[in-house]
Protein backbone atom coordinates (compact mmCIF):
# COMPACT_ATOMS: atom_id res chain seq x y z
CA UNK A 1 0.00 0.00 0.00
CA UNK A 2 1.32 3.41 -0.99
CA UNK A 3 1.35 6.16 1.65
CA UNK A 4 0.80 8.85 -0.99
CA UNK A 5 -2.45 7.20 -2.12
CA UNK A 6 -3.56 6.76 1.49
CA UNK A 7 -2.82 10.43 2.18
CA UNK A 8 -4.91 11.72 -0.70
CA UNK A 9 -7.72 9.20 -0.09
CA UNK A 10 -8.07 10.28 3.54
CA UNK A 11 -7.84 13.96 2.63
CA UNK A 12 -10.64 13.56 0.09
CA UNK A 13 -12.81 11.59 2.52
CA UNK A 14 -12.46 14.12 5.32
CA UNK A 15 -13.23 16.98 2.92
CA UNK A 16 -16.34 15.13 1.74
CA UNK A 17 -17.43 14.75 5.35
CA UNK A 18 -16.96 18.49 5.92
CA UNK A 19 -19.18 19.08 2.88
CA UNK A 20 -21.66 16.69 4.49
CA UNK A 21 -21.74 19.02 7.47
CA UNK A 22 -22.41 22.01 5.19
CA UNK A 23 -25.31 20.10 3.62
CA UNK A 24 -26.62 19.30 7.09
CA UNK A 25 -26.65 23.01 7.95
CA UNK A 26 -28.55 23.68 4.74
CA UNK A 27 -31.12 21.02 5.66
CA UNK A 28 -31.59 22.45 9.15
CA UNK A 29 -32.09 25.97 7.82
CA UNK A 30 -34.65 24.59 5.35
CA UNK A 31 -36.39 22.75 8.19
CA UNK A 32 -36.47 25.95 10.26
CA UNK A 33 -37.98 27.94 7.43
CA UNK A 34 -40.54 25.23 6.77
CA UNK A 35 -41.56 24.77 10.36
CA UNK A 36 -41.38 28.28 11.75
CA UNK A 37 -41.53 30.46 8.66
CA UNK A 38 -39.31 33.47 8.27
CA UNK A 39 -39.54 34.38 11.95
CA UNK A 40 -37.46 31.33 12.86
CA UNK A 41 -34.43 32.34 10.82
CA UNK A 42 -33.24 34.87 13.42
CA UNK A 43 -31.89 32.14 15.70
CA UNK A 44 -29.44 30.87 13.04
CA UNK A 45 -26.90 33.70 13.43
CA UNK A 46 -27.29 33.52 17.22
CA UNK A 47 -26.51 29.79 17.31
CA UNK A 48 -23.60 30.12 14.90
CA UNK A 49 -22.31 33.12 16.85
CA UNK A 50 -22.36 31.27 20.17
CA UNK A 51 -20.71 28.20 18.63
CA UNK A 52 -18.04 30.35 16.97
CA UNK A 53 -17.26 32.21 20.19
CA UNK A 54 -16.99 29.06 22.29
CA UNK A 55 -14.94 27.01 19.81
CA UNK A 56 -12.69 29.63 18.24
CA UNK A 57 -11.47 31.03 21.52
CA UNK A 58 -10.23 27.58 22.45
CA UNK A 59 -8.87 27.04 18.94
CA UNK A 60 -6.86 30.27 19.11
CA UNK A 61 -5.42 29.50 22.53
CA UNK A 62 -5.39 25.71 22.06
CA UNK A 63 -1.71 25.37 22.93
CA UNK A 64 -2.01 27.07 26.33
CA UNK A 65 -5.45 25.62 27.16
CA UNK A 66 -4.56 21.98 26.48
CA UNK A 67 -1.24 22.38 28.32
CA UNK A 68 -3.08 23.69 31.38
CA UNK A 69 -5.84 21.05 31.19
CA UNK A 70 -3.38 18.16 31.01
CA UNK A 71 -0.81 19.70 33.37
CA UNK A 72 1.88 19.30 30.71
CA UNK A 73 5.31 20.73 31.42
CA UNK A 74 7.36 22.25 28.60
CA UNK A 75 10.88 20.86 28.28
CA UNK A 76 14.05 22.09 26.61
CA UNK A 77 16.80 20.22 24.79
CA UNK A 78 18.85 19.61 27.93
CA UNK A 79 15.90 18.02 29.82
CA UNK A 80 15.56 15.12 27.42
CA UNK A 81 18.16 15.20 24.68
CA UNK A 82 16.99 12.06 22.91
CA UNK A 83 13.34 13.15 22.74
CA UNK A 84 14.32 16.60 21.52
CA UNK A 85 16.64 15.05 18.90
CA UNK A 86 14.11 12.61 17.49
CA UNK A 87 11.44 15.32 17.20
CA UNK A 88 13.92 17.64 15.45
CA UNK A 89 14.79 14.85 13.01
CA UNK A 90 11.15 14.48 11.94
CA UNK A 91 10.86 18.27 11.66
CA UNK A 92 13.67 18.22 9.11
CA UNK A 93 11.91 15.50 7.10
CA UNK A 94 8.60 17.41 7.31
CA UNK A 95 10.23 20.82 6.84
CA UNK A 96 8.37 22.14 9.89
CA UNK A 97 9.68 24.46 12.61
CA UNK A 98 10.56 22.57 15.80
CA UNK A 99 7.43 22.72 18.02
CA UNK A 100 7.30 23.21 21.76
CA UNK A 101 7.77 19.83 23.41
CA UNK A 102 5.96 18.96 26.65
CA UNK A 103 5.78 16.07 29.10
CA UNK A 104 2.60 14.99 30.93
CA UNK A 105 3.03 13.15 34.22
CA UNK A 106 0.91 10.08 33.50
CA UNK A 107 1.62 6.36 33.61
CA UNK A 108 -0.49 5.60 30.55
CA UNK A 109 1.49 5.70 27.30
CA UNK A 110 0.01 8.41 25.09
CA UNK A 111 0.89 11.59 23.19
CA UNK A 112 -0.86 14.55 21.58
CA UNK A 113 -0.34 17.58 19.37
CA UNK A 114 -2.18 20.89 19.43
CA UNK A 115 -1.77 24.55 18.53
CA UNK A 116 -3.51 26.75 15.97
CA UNK A 117 -0.67 26.61 13.40
CA UNK A 118 2.82 25.25 12.94
CA UNK A 119 4.38 28.25 14.71
CA UNK A 120 2.24 27.68 17.82
CA UNK A 121 2.41 23.91 17.82
CA UNK A 122 2.94 21.86 20.96
CA UNK A 123 3.52 18.14 21.04
CA UNK A 124 3.31 16.33 24.35
CA UNK A 125 4.30 12.87 25.54
CA UNK A 126 3.29 11.16 28.76
CA UNK A 127 6.00 9.91 31.10
CA UNK A 128 4.50 6.45 30.48
CA UNK A 129 5.14 6.51 26.73
CA UNK A 130 8.73 7.66 27.27
CA UNK A 131 9.27 4.69 29.58
CA UNK A 132 7.78 1.91 27.42
CA UNK A 133 8.92 2.90 23.93
CA UNK A 134 12.32 2.79 22.26
CA UNK A 135 13.76 5.51 20.05
CA UNK A 136 12.31 4.20 16.78
CA UNK A 137 8.81 3.78 18.25
CA UNK A 138 8.88 7.25 19.81
CA UNK A 139 9.94 8.65 16.47
CA UNK A 140 6.88 7.04 14.85
CA UNK A 141 4.70 8.69 17.50
CA UNK A 142 6.43 12.05 17.03
CA UNK A 143 5.90 11.76 13.27
CA UNK A 144 2.17 11.05 13.81
CA UNK A 145 1.84 14.11 16.04
CA UNK A 146 3.81 16.33 13.66
CA UNK A 147 1.58 15.04 10.85
CA UNK A 148 -1.39 16.53 12.76
CA UNK A 149 0.51 19.82 12.88
CA UNK A 150 1.38 19.69 9.16
CA UNK A 151 -2.21 18.74 8.21
CA UNK A 152 -3.62 21.55 10.38
CA UNK A 153 -5.89 19.16 12.26
CA UNK A 154 -6.53 21.59 15.10
CA UNK A 155 -8.21 23.81 12.49
CA UNK A 156 -10.16 20.91 10.95
CA UNK A 157 -11.47 19.77 14.31
CA UNK A 158 -12.34 23.37 15.25
CA UNK A 159 -14.43 23.70 12.08
CA UNK A 160 -16.14 20.38 12.76
CA UNK A 161 -16.76 21.34 16.40
CA UNK A 162 -18.22 24.72 15.44
CA UNK A 163 -20.64 23.17 12.97
CA UNK A 164 -21.68 20.40 15.32
CA UNK A 165 -22.06 22.92 18.18
CA UNK A 166 -24.16 25.32 16.11
CA UNK A 167 -26.44 22.49 14.99
CA UNK A 168 -26.87 21.24 18.55
CA UNK A 169 -27.78 24.76 19.71
CA UNK A 170 -30.22 25.30 16.85
CA UNK A 171 -31.96 22.04 17.49
CA UNK A 172 -32.12 22.83 21.20
CA UNK A 173 -33.65 26.29 20.57
CA UNK A 174 -36.26 24.79 18.27
CA UNK A 175 -37.26 22.09 20.68
CA UNK A 176 -37.76 24.66 23.40
CA UNK A 177 -39.86 26.88 21.15
CA UNK A 178 -41.95 23.89 20.09
CA UNK A 179 -42.52 22.72 23.63
CA UNK A 180 -42.91 26.04 25.43
CA UNK A 181 -43.90 28.30 22.55
CA UNK A 182 -47.48 27.03 22.18
CA UNK A 183 -47.09 24.48 19.44
CA UNK A 184 -44.67 26.17 17.13
CA UNK A 185 -45.96 27.54 13.87
CA UNK A 186 -48.17 30.55 14.29
CA UNK A 187 -51.41 30.44 12.36
CA UNK A 188 -50.98 33.89 10.88
CA UNK A 189 -47.95 32.73 8.87
CA UNK A 190 -48.90 32.99 5.25
CA UNK A 191 -46.76 30.17 3.82
CA UNK A 192 -48.73 27.01 4.12
CA UNK A 193 -46.66 23.85 4.02
CA UNK A 194 -47.70 20.32 3.32
CA UNK A 195 -47.82 17.99 6.34
CA UNK A 196 -45.12 15.84 4.75
CA UNK A 197 -42.70 18.79 4.66
CA UNK A 198 -43.58 19.66 8.25
CA UNK A 199 -42.93 16.13 9.49
CA UNK A 200 -39.70 15.92 7.47
CA UNK A 201 -38.44 19.18 8.93
CA UNK A 202 -39.33 18.05 12.44
CA UNK A 203 -37.36 14.83 11.92
CA UNK A 204 -34.41 16.81 10.55
CA UNK A 205 -34.42 19.11 13.58
CA UNK A 206 -34.51 16.16 15.97
CA UNK A 207 -31.80 14.11 14.21
CA UNK A 208 -29.44 16.91 13.16
CA UNK A 209 -27.36 17.05 16.38
CA UNK A 210 -26.80 13.29 16.31
CA UNK A 211 -25.90 13.36 12.62
CA UNK A 212 -23.50 16.26 13.25
CA UNK A 213 -21.85 14.36 16.10
CA UNK A 214 -21.41 11.26 13.95
CA UNK A 215 -19.97 13.35 11.10
CA UNK A 216 -17.59 15.07 13.50
CA UNK A 217 -16.33 11.73 14.82
CA UNK A 218 -16.00 10.31 11.31
CA UNK A 219 -13.90 13.35 10.35
CA UNK A 220 -11.72 12.79 13.42
CA UNK A 221 -11.17 9.14 12.44
CA UNK A 222 -10.25 10.05 8.85
CA UNK A 223 -7.78 12.68 10.08
CA UNK A 224 -6.18 10.06 12.36
CA UNK A 225 -5.76 7.68 9.42
CA UNK A 226 -4.37 10.60 7.40
CA UNK A 227 -1.89 11.42 10.18
CA UNK A 228 -0.64 7.80 10.13
CA UNK A 229 -0.08 7.97 6.36
CA UNK A 230 1.58 11.40 6.61
CA UNK A 231 3.83 10.12 9.42
CA UNK A 232 5.08 7.42 7.04
CA UNK A 233 5.65 10.07 4.38
CA UNK A 234 7.90 11.88 6.89
CA UNK A 235 9.94 8.97 8.24
CA UNK A 236 9.52 6.40 5.41
CA UNK A 237 9.49 3.95 8.26
CA UNK A 238 6.04 2.40 8.86
CA UNK A 239 7.62 -0.15 11.21
CA UNK A 240 8.36 2.39 13.96
CA UNK A 241 4.78 3.68 14.18
CA UNK A 242 3.35 0.17 13.74
CA UNK A 243 5.42 -1.14 16.66
CA UNK A 244 4.45 1.90 18.72
CA UNK A 245 0.74 1.22 18.12
CA UNK A 246 1.29 -2.42 19.06
CA UNK A 247 2.78 -1.27 22.35
CA UNK A 248 -0.32 0.89 22.89
CA UNK A 249 -2.59 -2.04 21.99
CA UNK A 250 -0.88 -4.29 24.55
CA UNK A 251 -1.01 -1.64 27.24
CA UNK A 252 -4.02 -1.60 29.50
CA UNK A 253 -3.33 1.54 31.51
CA UNK A 254 -5.83 4.25 30.71
CA UNK A 255 -4.93 7.92 30.76
CA UNK A 256 -6.15 9.45 34.00
CA UNK A 257 -7.53 12.40 32.17
CA UNK A 258 -10.59 10.81 30.68
CA UNK A 259 -12.09 14.16 29.78
CA UNK A 260 -14.28 13.94 26.69
CA UNK A 261 -13.37 17.52 25.83
CA UNK A 262 -9.83 16.69 24.77
CA UNK A 263 -10.18 12.98 23.92
CA UNK A 264 -9.56 13.65 20.23
CA UNK A 265 -6.12 15.16 20.72
CA UNK A 266 -4.39 11.99 21.95
CA UNK A 267 -2.70 9.48 19.63
CA UNK A 268 -4.78 6.68 21.14
CA UNK A 269 -8.28 7.32 22.43
CA UNK A 270 -7.97 7.77 26.22
CA UNK A 271 -11.61 6.70 26.65
CA UNK A 272 -12.32 3.01 27.02
CA UNK A 273 -12.81 1.87 23.44
CA UNK A 274 -14.47 -1.45 24.14
CA UNK A 275 -17.62 0.05 25.63
CA UNK A 276 -18.42 2.49 22.87
CA UNK A 277 -19.24 1.38 19.37
CA UNK A 278 -16.77 2.21 16.63
CA UNK A 279 -19.24 4.76 15.25
CA UNK A 280 -18.82 6.88 18.38
CA UNK A 281 -15.04 6.71 18.52
CA UNK A 282 -12.63 9.57 17.78
CA UNK A 283 -9.97 7.14 16.49
CA UNK A 284 -10.02 4.17 14.10
CA UNK A 285 -9.48 0.86 15.93
CA UNK A 286 -5.79 0.22 16.72
CA UNK A 287 -5.93 -3.18 14.97
CA UNK A 288 -7.02 -1.50 11.74
CA UNK A 289 -4.29 1.14 11.96
CA UNK A 290 -1.65 -1.52 12.64
CA UNK A 291 -2.83 -3.59 9.65
CA UNK A 292 -2.66 -0.54 7.35
CA UNK A 293 0.88 0.28 8.50
CA UNK A 294 1.93 -3.35 8.09
CA UNK A 295 0.65 -3.25 4.50
CA UNK A 296 2.84 -0.20 3.88
CA UNK A 297 6.00 -1.96 5.08
CA UNK A 298 8.26 -2.94 2.20
CA UNK A 299 6.03 -1.26 -0.39
CA UNK A 300 7.09 1.11 -3.16
CA UNK A 301 8.35 4.54 -2.22
CA UNK A 302 9.52 3.59 1.26
CA UNK B 1 -19.89 42.83 -26.94
CA UNK B 2 -20.41 39.42 -25.33
CA UNK B 3 -17.80 37.94 -27.68
CA UNK B 4 -15.35 40.56 -26.48
CA UNK B 5 -16.02 39.66 -22.84
CA UNK B 6 -15.57 35.98 -23.66
CA UNK B 7 -12.21 36.63 -25.32
CA UNK B 8 -11.14 38.81 -22.41
CA UNK B 9 -12.10 36.07 -19.93
CA UNK B 10 -10.15 33.44 -21.85
CA UNK B 11 -7.10 35.72 -22.01
CA UNK B 12 -7.29 36.40 -18.26
CA UNK B 13 -7.59 32.70 -17.45
CA UNK B 14 -4.61 31.82 -19.65
CA UNK B 15 -2.56 34.63 -18.09
CA UNK B 16 -3.44 33.42 -14.58
CA UNK B 17 -2.48 29.82 -15.45
CA UNK B 18 0.82 31.08 -16.87
CA UNK B 19 1.59 33.10 -13.72
CA UNK B 20 0.69 30.17 -11.46
CA UNK B 21 2.82 27.62 -13.33
CA UNK B 22 5.79 29.99 -13.58
CA UNK B 23 5.54 30.78 -9.84
CA UNK B 24 5.36 27.07 -9.09
CA UNK B 25 8.63 26.53 -10.92
CA UNK B 26 10.33 29.36 -9.03
CA UNK B 27 8.94 28.14 -5.69
CA UNK B 28 10.00 24.53 -6.32
CA UNK B 29 13.47 25.76 -7.20
CA UNK B 30 13.68 27.74 -3.93
CA UNK B 31 12.46 24.62 -2.12
CA UNK B 32 15.30 22.59 -3.60
CA UNK B 33 17.84 25.27 -2.61
CA UNK B 34 16.46 25.38 0.94
CA UNK B 35 16.65 21.63 1.42
CA UNK B 36 20.14 21.58 -0.09
CA UNK B 37 21.34 24.07 2.51
CA UNK B 38 19.70 21.89 5.19
CA UNK B 39 21.85 18.96 3.97
CA UNK B 40 24.94 21.17 4.15
CA UNK B 41 24.08 22.31 7.69
CA UNK B 42 23.70 18.71 8.87
CA UNK B 43 26.85 17.49 7.10
CA UNK B 44 28.76 20.36 8.73
CA UNK B 45 27.39 19.38 12.13
CA UNK B 46 28.51 15.81 11.61
CA UNK B 47 31.90 16.95 10.40
CA UNK B 48 32.32 19.07 13.55
CA UNK B 49 31.60 16.07 15.76
CA UNK B 50 34.39 13.98 14.31
CA UNK B 51 37.51 15.51 16.00
CA UNK B 52 35.87 15.02 19.40
CA UNK B 53 34.85 11.46 18.49
CA UNK B 54 38.34 10.59 17.27
CA UNK B 55 39.92 11.98 20.45
CA UNK B 56 37.53 10.03 22.68
CA UNK B 57 38.04 6.74 20.85
CA UNK B 58 41.84 7.22 20.74
CA UNK B 59 41.95 7.39 24.53
CA UNK B 60 40.50 3.87 24.82
CA UNK B 61 41.40 2.16 21.56
CA UNK B 62 44.69 3.60 20.34
CA UNK B 63 45.55 0.64 18.10
CA UNK B 64 42.48 1.17 15.91
CA UNK B 65 44.44 3.88 14.12
CA UNK B 66 43.58 2.62 10.60
CA UNK B 67 39.83 2.99 11.27
CA UNK B 68 40.40 6.44 12.71
CA UNK B 69 42.53 7.49 9.76
CA UNK B 70 39.80 6.35 7.37
CA UNK B 71 37.37 8.64 9.18
CA UNK B 72 39.70 11.63 9.12
CA UNK B 73 40.36 11.07 5.40
CA UNK B 74 36.64 10.76 4.62
CA UNK B 75 35.96 13.92 6.59
CA UNK B 76 38.62 15.84 4.67
CA UNK B 77 37.12 14.70 1.39
CA UNK B 78 33.59 15.69 2.44
CA UNK B 79 34.63 19.22 3.42
CA UNK B 80 36.27 19.82 0.04
CA UNK B 81 33.31 18.48 -2.01
CA UNK B 82 31.46 21.10 -4.04
CA UNK B 83 28.98 19.46 -6.43
CA UNK B 84 25.95 17.41 -5.40
CA UNK B 85 27.53 14.18 -6.67
CA UNK B 86 30.85 14.78 -4.91
CA UNK B 87 29.11 15.65 -1.66
CA UNK B 88 26.91 12.56 -1.91
CA UNK B 89 29.85 10.25 -2.53
CA UNK B 90 31.91 11.76 0.31
CA UNK B 91 28.85 11.61 2.61
CA UNK B 92 28.39 7.91 1.81
CA UNK B 93 32.07 7.16 2.52
CA UNK B 94 32.01 9.02 5.81
CA UNK B 95 28.85 7.18 6.85
CA UNK B 96 30.58 3.87 6.04
CA UNK B 97 33.72 4.85 7.96
CA UNK B 98 31.70 5.92 11.00
CA UNK B 99 29.75 2.69 10.91
CA UNK B 100 33.04 0.79 10.80
CA UNK B 101 34.36 2.69 13.82
CA UNK B 102 31.21 2.10 15.84
CA UNK B 103 31.35 -1.60 15.02
CA UNK B 104 34.92 -1.68 16.32
CA UNK B 105 33.97 0.08 19.57
CA UNK B 106 31.92 -3.02 20.49
CA UNK B 107 35.24 -4.58 21.54
CA UNK B 108 35.99 -1.85 24.10
CA UNK B 109 33.58 -2.04 27.04
CA UNK B 110 35.37 0.80 28.86
CA UNK B 111 34.85 3.09 25.90
CA UNK B 112 31.21 2.07 25.52
CA UNK B 113 30.60 2.82 29.19
CA UNK B 114 32.17 6.26 29.18
CA UNK B 115 29.64 9.07 29.50
CA UNK B 116 31.44 11.16 26.92
CA UNK B 117 31.11 8.38 24.37
CA UNK B 118 27.44 7.76 25.19
CA UNK B 119 26.67 11.43 24.61
CA UNK B 120 28.64 11.35 21.36
CA UNK B 121 26.77 8.25 20.26
CA UNK B 122 23.36 9.94 20.62
CA UNK B 123 24.73 13.05 18.92
CA UNK B 124 26.07 10.97 16.03
CA UNK B 125 22.92 8.93 15.53
CA UNK B 126 20.70 12.01 15.59
CA UNK B 127 22.98 13.79 13.13
CA UNK B 128 23.06 10.74 10.88
CA UNK B 129 19.23 10.64 10.93
CA UNK B 130 19.06 14.36 10.25
CA UNK B 131 21.39 13.96 7.28
CA UNK B 132 19.24 11.20 5.82
CA UNK B 133 15.96 13.08 6.41
CA UNK B 134 17.44 16.22 4.84
CA UNK B 135 18.51 14.06 1.90
CA UNK B 136 15.02 12.57 1.62
CA UNK B 137 13.42 16.06 1.62
CA UNK B 138 15.91 17.28 -0.97
CA UNK B 139 15.24 14.32 -3.28
CA UNK B 140 11.46 14.72 -2.91
CA UNK B 141 11.73 18.38 -3.85
CA UNK B 142 14.08 17.67 -6.76
CA UNK B 143 11.49 15.17 -8.00
CA UNK B 144 8.74 17.82 -7.81
CA UNK B 145 10.90 20.42 -9.61
CA UNK B 146 12.11 18.04 -12.31
CA UNK B 147 8.56 16.83 -12.96
CA UNK B 148 7.34 20.42 -13.29
CA UNK B 149 10.19 21.24 -15.68
CA UNK B 150 9.31 18.33 -17.93
CA UNK B 151 5.50 18.59 -17.92
CA UNK B 152 3.09 20.95 -19.65
CA UNK B 153 2.27 23.81 -19.08
CA UNK B 154 5.08 24.66 -16.65
CA UNK B 155 7.62 23.31 -19.18
CA UNK B 156 6.92 26.46 -21.26
CA UNK B 157 8.34 28.75 -18.56
CA UNK B 158 11.59 26.92 -17.79
CA UNK B 159 13.82 29.52 -19.41
CA UNK B 160 11.88 32.55 -18.16
CA UNK B 161 11.93 31.24 -14.58
CA UNK B 162 15.66 30.47 -14.93
CA UNK B 163 15.37 26.95 -13.51
CA UNK B 164 17.00 23.74 -14.67
CA UNK B 165 16.79 20.02 -13.93
CA UNK B 166 18.59 19.34 -10.64
CA UNK B 167 20.57 16.20 -9.78
CA UNK B 168 19.31 13.74 -7.17
CA UNK B 169 21.40 13.21 -4.05
CA UNK B 170 22.39 9.60 -4.53
CA UNK B 171 24.33 7.75 -1.90
CA UNK B 172 26.14 4.60 -3.01
CA UNK B 173 25.07 2.58 -0.02
CA UNK B 174 21.71 0.99 -0.94
CA UNK B 175 21.11 -0.07 2.65
CA UNK B 176 21.39 3.56 3.65
CA UNK B 177 18.73 4.72 1.25
CA UNK B 178 16.29 2.03 2.31
CA UNK B 179 16.43 2.68 6.04
CA UNK B 180 16.84 6.22 7.34
CA UNK B 181 16.99 4.82 10.88
CA UNK B 182 20.63 4.39 11.76
CA UNK B 183 21.43 2.44 14.87
CA UNK B 184 24.91 2.82 16.23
Amino acid sequence: MDFRKLQSANKIKSTELLFGMAILIGLVVWALLTYFGNSGIGVVPIAIGIALLSVWGSYWASDTIVLTMTGARLISESDNKQLYDLVTEVCIAASLPVPKIAIVEDDAPNAFATGRNQDHAVIAFTTGILRVMDREELQGVAAHELAHVANRDTLVSAIAATTAGALALLSDFMMRIMIFGGGGRRNDESNDQSPVALIASLIILILAPLAALLLRLAISRKREALADATAVAFTRNPTGLRRALEVLARDSTVVHQRSNAIAHVWIESPLDGSKTSQLFSTHPPLAERIATLRAMEGSAGI
Amino acid sequence: MSVLILILAVVIIIALLAIISRNNLVKSNIGVDESWSQIEVQLKRRSDLIPNLVETVKGYASHESSTLEAIVAARAKSTSATTVQETAVADGQLTQALRGLLAVTENYPDLKASTNFLALQEELSTTENKVSFARQLYNDRVRVLNTAIKTFPSSLFVSSAKVSVRPFYEVDDPQDRKAPQVKF
